[in-house]
């Protein structure tokens, strides 16, 4: 185990880059195949690129998607299938069944729980008053998760092997779901009308009363013509509007 | 170009890789990218007002899978710099429509990437198909050069065009209207994120949570 420690510390850096080629034609396929080819060196003749590694390594750059912080997951698990020659059809068959999962808990777990909860942890903390502090705190906590998840999927991933579904069910992960989500919900709940506060602060009352106006037609709009109305489309809209007011007004 | 121009380009690079590339740390989020971008130009009050507003607007995307969407982070670093060159926090909105059009040509400009990484990858397909790992390290790399000169240059433009705004002076020319595009432009961030966020949290359970905590920030907002 004690050899692998350097291939397995290169896999974990290299899967911060896991996302750098994404192309519409094997999405983050490349950059796994980069993450994983440290783990599959054992492979090899020698020095020499023997045909067995030069097989996991273009299997490992197939197409694939997924979250990012869990594509180590994969990544360890199909490494060390190839490592103990597990039969490549079964290798593709893992890849494509953890296409799906990885993508939704990840999703679930960062893109609509753990970023979400903190970002607007941070909007509360600014609105009452936090400065740049509350900036700090959001980077340092939001990427202790990030990074502790990035080292998991791949250890887990690792360790699993082909059982690899097994550590989705890990009860760490599931209580998580149980617990980030709701806070989520409460939280953001929280910060809108603590940020509408914030925001009115430097305008003038009759401003304040038309920003919650703006606010108040947009949720409207937004909600009733969601393909028509996006928040880019409104918030232009908007700045245009009050730009032909203030020119108006002067 | 001042110093500061280069700085700032500089940092909106680096969020702008930050987004898909590497190391996704969320330094592209925009209220990381705006309230450094302030730091940097000695206001981070400005920084931290503009963060709050694109942060709102950013709710408004889910970036799953191959879903298009505009890029707020150097976005963001271009509304901070328009805001601060017209006027400070009370330019909300003129940094604000900067930021969206920016908002805009960086969602253009992910599009082209991830086209051209596509057409790397369909040249090297058959080195790619034999496992040759010095073609898969190239095109690796490449994408993430290719992503650094989109940053930089979608910045760029942005940088431009808030040096461009800063020289027509609206808080002299009209300074109503500097007030009436900071109010519109918070409502439009606020009425975003009062949508994104819920469609979040969804319909399930988890709706009673969003309820309690809109209700407490209205007690708080209140008494505070």
């Amino acid at each position: 185990m004690d050899r692998l420690k350097t291939p397995l510390a290169a896999a974990f850096l290299r899967l911060f880059t896991v996302q750098a080629s994404w192309n519409y034609d094997r999405m983050v396929g490349l950059g796994m195949g980069i993450a994983e080819e440290p783990l599959l060196r054992s492979l090899r003749n020698g020095t020499e690129d023997g045909p067995a590694y030069r097989a996991a390594v273009a299997r490992g750059a197939q197409f694939f998607n997924a979250h990012p912080y869990l594509c180590g997951l994969a990544v360890g698990a199909t490494a060390r299938a190839e490592r103990e020659g597990a039969p490549p059809e079964q290798i593709e068959r893992l890849r494509a069944a953890l296409i799906g999962p990885l993508g939704s808990l990840g999703d679930r777990l960062f893109w609509v729980g753990w970023l979400p909860l903190l970002s607007t942890a941070a909007i509360v903390a600014i609105a009452l008053g936090t400065g740049w502090e509350a900036i700090v705190a959001f980077l340092v906590i939001y990427n202790i998760g990030h990074v502790t998840m990035r080292w998991w999927a791949l250890s887990a991933g690792w360790n699993a092997g082909m059982d690899v579904v097994a550590a989705l069910r890990h009860p760490l992960v599931q209580r998580s779901l149980r617990v980030v989500l709701p806070a989520m919900a409460l939280v953001s709940g929280f910060c809108l009308p603590l940020a509408a506060r914030w925001l009115a602060q430097p305008v003038p009352r009759g401003p304040a009363l038309g920003m919650l106006g703006v606010a108040a037609v947009g949720l409207a709009l937004l909600r009733w013509r969601p393909r028509l109305v996006t928040g880019l489309r409104l918030g232009l809209a908007a700045v245009g509007t009050a730009l032909v007011a203030g020119w108006v007004w002067r | 170009m001042s110093t500061a121009d280069l700085v700032l380009l500089a940092w909106g690079t680096l969020v702008g890789v930050d987004l898909v590339s590497v190391p996704q740390i969320m330094i592209a989020r925009p209220l990381v990218a705006g309230t450094i971008a302030g730091a940097l130009l000695g206001d981070v009050e400005t920084g931290l007002r503009m963060g709050v507003v694109f942060e709102l607007f950013q709710f408004d995307i889910l970036p799953i899978g191959a879903v298009r969407y505009p890029e707020y982070g150097p976005a963001t670093v271009a509304a901070v710099a328009a805001a601060h060159w017209s006027g400070g926090p009370l330019a909300l909105g003129i940094g604000a429509g900067v930021g969206l059009l920016v908002g805009i040509l960086g969602g253009l400009s992910l599009h082209w990437l991830r086209t051209a990484n596509a057409r790397a990858v369909r040249a090297a397909s058959a080195a790619l198909e034999d496992g040759d790992v010095r073609t898969l390290r190239r095109v690796h790399v490449g994408g993430l050069l290719r992503d650094a000169v989109r940053a930089g240059a979608v910045t760029a433009a942005g940088l431009a065009v808030a040096r461009l705004v800063s020289l027509l002076d609206v808080a002299q020319w009209s300074p109503g209207a500097l007030v009436l595009t900071a109010a519109a432009a918070a409502g439009a961030a606020l009425a975003s994120g009062g949508t994104g966020l819920p469609r979040l949290v969804g319909r399930g359970p988890n709706l009673k949570w969003l309820a309690a905590g809109l209700a407490a920030g209205v007690v708080v907002a209140w008494i505070a």
